[in-house]
């Protein structure tokens, strides 16, 4: 594997497992040190931390002062942030009118909100270092929306356009942001479906996959790429991008 | 990723410009290129031909199967340029631009496909254009043609998905290539003022691009990925 993060610093947030445990292992595996964000300590950001080398960076981000606190201590302990993961998501789904408002807004409040607090608070950081990069874990959802989905996909799309004009604003100082809208992925969110729906996991993955034009669900190892893609040189191009790695469910332009 | 028993791969227009950026950054990572252009392309197998012509390209496609073995990535990178205004656009210029763009992509995708459906596997990547996404003044039959690519990229991909064969576009804005005439309104300083990144996009980094989905864009199908420097967002 090549190594584009020498000497780099970088914070992902949501990182305890999933996606943003595949993005950490990625980054540290191309020599970068890894912030590994979380909502709170547990043994699995600890295992990912030693997995990856790098240090635990504990704040539940819809929280602005818990994210400024654990971005100033990231830029102290690291010694800059040069890429930033705002990988983090909570999704809750129900019919619009039933849906409860806190819960509603829990979805906004994490997904939306935390990456504004994330991006505001890690900002003179990565000005401090002369540049760097932004990725944001959007969702297809948030491309083509989605039933019962009226919260998590307001919020998504809603990471669309915040990507789209950060990427306008902040590029001129070398600063670029862009975003991935994954499909389905095979991450633990496919389990709680599985209970959802009431079957095992493995009959919502065969399901899943054989809703999807290629016939199988995305493994995170393939958004890890794309991150470290958008977060190198090689992707010093893209500017306010959307990219789509789903399989080919959707072909909409987001 | 398809193609890592052969890893022979066809660019078209590899003589200059993006498709020389692909076709130098392919070789690099070990495919074994044939070159499709009307000039004569510095990769390992350089074939002269106008992607234009259907049955002159069909034969050096299976020119290059005999010499290099069978082809699992297509790149078509063909194409030319020119800033006409729409009432300026007679019908051989714009037959000839949809020749070109359109027809060049086809003719090759008909080419190569039944080697790749035979062996399950296979990559294409179309280059087609931002103004193909946003459109430009003089750019009727350029855009026209290249958002046809765009529309065809998308059919095909569906239509291929679950034989085995992707099928993405990569929309580079403007490009410092040999198309951009020296004297280009897209090289002018007003004009790259307007660019988020304020430069044009470098050959390499659409080469780069087309790698991604080449090595690790297992992912992607039927998507067009746009590095183009923020021209359009």
């Amino acid at each position: 594997m090549e190594r584009r993060f020498e000497n780099k610093l970088a914070l992902v947030s949501g990182a305890g497992q999933g996606l943003g445990h595949a993005i950490a292992r990625r980054l540290a595996a191309e020599g970068a040190r890894v912030a590994v964000n979380d909502r709170e300590p547990s043994p699995r950001v600890d295992a990912v931390v030693a997995e990856t080398g790098g240090i635990a960076a504990i704040a539940d981000v819809s929280d602005p002062d818990a994210v400024t606190r654990m971005v100033a201590d990231v830029e102290a302990t690291l010694g800059g942030i040069d890429v930033l993961v705002a990988n983090h998501a909570y999704m809750s789904m129900a019919p619009f009118i039933d849906h409860d408002p806190d819960d509603w807004w829990r979805n906004v409040d994490v997904n939306l909100s935390g990456t504004f607090f994330l991006i505001r608070a890690a900002l003179p950081a990565i000005r401090r270092r002369g540049g760097g990069r932004i990725v944001i874990i959007a969702s297809e959802f948030g491309v083509v929306g989605w039933a019962n989905a009226t919260a998590y996909a307001a919020s998504k799309t809603g990471l669309i356009s915040l990507t789209k004009t950060l990427g306008r604003e902040l590029a001129p100082e070398g600063i670029a942001v862009n975003a991935i809208a994954p499909g389905i992925m095979d991450t633990p969110q496919l389990d709680v479906d599985a209970a959802d729906a009431g079957v095992s996991p493995e009959e919502i993955r065969r399901r899943y996959a054989g809703e999807i034009p290629i016939g199988r669900i995305g493994r995170p190892e393939e958004i890890a790429a794309l991150v470290a893609f958008l977060a190198c040189d090689a992707g010093g191009a893209f500017v306010g991008q959307i990219t789509q790695p789903n399989g080919g469910a959707t072909r909409n332009l987001a | 990723m398809s193609g890592e028993d052969t890893r022979v791969a066809i660019v078209t227009g590899a003589a200059s410009g993006i498709g020389a950026a692909i076709s130098a950054l392919l070789a690099e990572r070990g495919w074994r290129v044939a070159g499709l252009d009307l000039e004569r392309s510095e990769t390992e197998l350089p074939l002269q031909v106008d992607v234009a012509d259907r049955d002159a390209l069909r034969e050096a496609v299976d020119r290059v199967v005999g010499e290099l073995g069978s082809v699992s990535l297509l790149v078509t990178a063909a194409g030319m340029y020119e800033m006409v205004p729409v009432a300026e656009i007679d019908t051989d210029r714009w037959r000839r631009m949809l020749a070109v763009h359109l027809g060049g992509v086809v003719n090759a995708c008909w080419a190569v496909l039944p080697g790749m459906l035979a062996t399950g596997s296979g990559l294409i990547v179309t280059i087609s254009s931002e103004l193909a996404l946003a459109g430009g003044s003089g750019d009727a039959h350029y855009a026209a043609a290249k958002g046809a690519i765009i529309g065809f990229t998308r059919s095909l991909a569906i239509e291929l998905a679950s034989l085995g064969v992707r099928v993405n576009s990569v929309a580079p804005g403007p490009t410092d290539t040999p198309l951009l005439a020296a004297d280009s309104p897209w090289r002018a300083p007003d004009y790259l003022e307007t660019l988020p990144l304020r430069r044009l996009v470098r050959p390499e980094e659409v080469a780069q691009t087309v790698a991604l989905l080449v090595e690790e864009g297992g992912y992607f199908t039927g998507q067009t990925l746009s590095p183009n420097a923020g021209a359009v967002i």
